[in-house]
């Protein structure tokens, strides 16, 4: 009896890094750099730049979602990143492209880790009310630090960004830009969250028990946190780079409920749900020409439509299509490599 | 015994008290369960026993006095860290991770207690008897209840604890299924060297395994000793059976 559990133990207890769901979304990222080399059609340009921006932002939502965490912070870190983007660029000329990721990033991320002392306490909806709180005190705080942020009229004239000296200035480099941070942040949020997706899953899953098995659930969570508001930094980065301007309408409060519908509608179990949500969405809302009063009310809709008939999203369901067309029944929950097994079911 | 068992730490209550606000759930309570030694917990419900096994496992602070495990004070730490100093805890109702095969929840075991697979190994004749290891790639979520109860057990065992708090351990198995919870205590104490406090309501299981038992009513510690001696105190019949000082007053009155 002794010899047949050892047999059945995986020889390491990491399965592979990247899911096959993660290599499909960080292909079609890639992919993306060929349209500014590829399109003029400022249409394309414009909307491709869109869909790119909100996976990036929803991509905050995702971390957070690993740990059974609904966010509604993103756009305050958008908008740290954003204005940190144009402050850095306008009042100091540093328009190099990677300080200014690196400032995007990191900024979000440093302001993240003592409102996560004070929050990541929190869960379910005081979670989610603190969040959306977090975004309304950031928004007054941009009206009202008028010095610094401009006020209601924003921070205008953003000088354009450089690589390598070359200024990045029309549409196809803004939108090569854009394709960069979106596939930066793609990849931070692929190689964290798969990184610690034991860890990750046993938070989501049962954080009591994780707790007492010796997991220190708080540092996963203020790492997430931290990252989370990193990403979304550079999704405000991209959008001030596009705007060429910083403006508190861009990081509007209710804006949470379109990144939470991305990652929701999308499936929340992998990034390329995120993407496909925001590629949907993003998409519907500019062909239905919806207008900004109702897309928040039609997504919350969607929302509990969604988690009513489909909760695993556009991608949980065709997984789970295909799973049934190969004759498979994921009985398992989607991904149980996640706490550290050895199956590959796929997300 | 193990010669690891030997050197861990015995856990000490010393003059414990917990209230919420008003509420004085156990006052001025103190015991020791030794390294590698087994104090069974009994009581009524309400007694405080499962509050004490969150504190102690520093899910809860305490109001006053300490707890520690060998020379350290452990009251006040968190859940993690008391974990990693050795002591585990198990849950009253079943804890796993849902949604995960068998195989799954005890490797996540092994790494956040940051032990290694050969743990598996020693398991083994533990798994292969609660019928584990015929479900070893079935989602742990959609076992009967008895088979979840025995693998959040295997489990807390899996991270080798010194000392073991079991929160009503046979508590939702059928009878059948109770001889169970003797294999698990005898080959945690055996193998892994473990003390344990055992909090039950399962006399039977407290008569057979435990040396010594303490009683806790009303939020203080009414009586320690043998079960059997201690069981047949009247004043510990009476916190199971209800207090006979009412019944009294109401024959007075």
């Amino acid at each position: 009896m002794n010899n047949r559990v050892p047999k059945s133990v995986p020889a390491e207890i990491r399965a592979s890094l990247f899911s096959g769901h993660d290599w499909i979304a960080l292909a079609i990222v890639s992919l993306t750099f060929v349209i500014p080399f590829t399109s003029t059609n400022p249409q394309v340009l414009s909307q491709t730049n869109l869909i790119l921006i909100a996976a990036t932002a929803a991509l905050g939502v995702y971390i957070m979602q690993r740990l059974d965490l609904m966010s509604f912070a993103v756009p305050s870190f958008m908008a740290i990143g954003g204005y940190t983007v144009a402050l850095l660029s306008m009042k100091l000329q540093l328009t190099d492209v990677f300080v200014l990721a690196a400032a995007a990033f990191l900024m979000p991320a440093l302001c993240a880790i003592p409102l996560g002392a004070l929050i990541l306490r929190l869960k379910g909806v005081y979670f989610v009310l603190v969040t959306f709180v977090l975004t309304e005190i950031v928004q007054l705080l941009l009206f009202e630090a008028g010095p610094i942020t401009g006020g209601s009229n924003g921070l205008v004239g953003m000088p354009a960004v450089k690589i390598f000296g070359m200024e990045l200035w029309d549409n196809p480099h803004v939108l090569l830009t854009t394709c960069g941070l979106a596939f930066f942040s793609f990849i931070i949020t692929s190689v964290f969250t798969r990184w610690f997706r034991s860890e990750f899953a046993a938070i989501e899953t049962n954080d009591v028990l994780a707790e007492s098995l010796g997991l220190a659930a708080w540092k996963y969570k203020a790492m997430a946190f931290s990252v989370a508001a990193g990403v979304s930094g550079l999704a405000g980065f991209a959008l001030v780079n596009m705007l060429l301007t910083a403006h508190p309408s861009s990081f509007a409060p209710m804006s949470s409920v379109n990144y939470i519908t991305y990652t929701i509608v999308g499936g929340k179990a992998s990034i390329l749900g995120t993407l496909i949500g925001a590629l949907l969405l993003v998409s519907a809302t500019d062909y239905f020409a919806l207008s900004g009063e109702m897309s928040p009310g039609l997504f919350g809709l969607l929302i509990i439509v969604v988690t009513m008939v489909a909760r695993g999203g556009v991608v949980g369901v065709v997984s789970g299509l295909l799973y049934r067309l190969a004759g498979q029944s994921p009985s398992l929950k989607n991904g149980d490599h996640d706490l550290g097994g050895n199956g590959e079911k796929g997300q | 015994m193990t010669t690891h068992s030997l050197s861990a730490g015995a856990l000490h209550a010393d003059r414990i008290a917990k209230s919420f606000g008003g509420l004085k759930v156990f006052h001025d309570v103190s015991f020791t369960v030794p390294a590698g030694g087994l104090l069974g917990v009994i009581g009524p419900n309400g007694a405080g026993k499962t509050t004490m096994i969150n504190i102690f496992s520093g899910r809860l602070g305490l109001t006053s006095g300490q707890v520690m495990l060998g020379g350290t004070r452990i009251d006040g730490r968190s859940t993690f860290e008391i974990a990693m100093m050795g002591l585990v805890r198990s849950f009253q109702h079943t804890a796993i991770f849902n949604g995960h095969s068998v195989e799954t929840n005890l490797l996540s075991a092994l790494r956040f207690s940051r032990r290694d697979r050969s743990v598996l190994e020693r398991l083994s004749p533990l798994l292969d008897q609660f019928g584990l290891i015929d479900n070893w790639q079935r989602n742990a979520e959609v076992m009967p209840y008895g088979l979840q109860k025995m693998l959040g057990l295997t489990m807390a065992l899996a991270t080798q604890p010194n000392m073991l708090l079991l929160d009503e351990p046979a508590a939702g198995l059928e009878k059948s299924e109770r001889a169970n919870i003797d294999t698990y205590v005898k080959f945690a104490r055996e193998e892994f060297g473990c003390g344990i406090l055992l909090v039950e309501h399962d006399m039977e299981i407290i008569k057979r395994l435990c040396p010594s038992v303490i009683v806790l009513d009303g939020g203080r510690l009414i009586a320690e000793g043998p079960p059997t001696d201690v069981l047949s105190q009247p004043h510990v019949i009476n916190a199971y059976l209800g207090g006979s000082d009412e019944e009294d007053s109401d024959v007075t009155h």
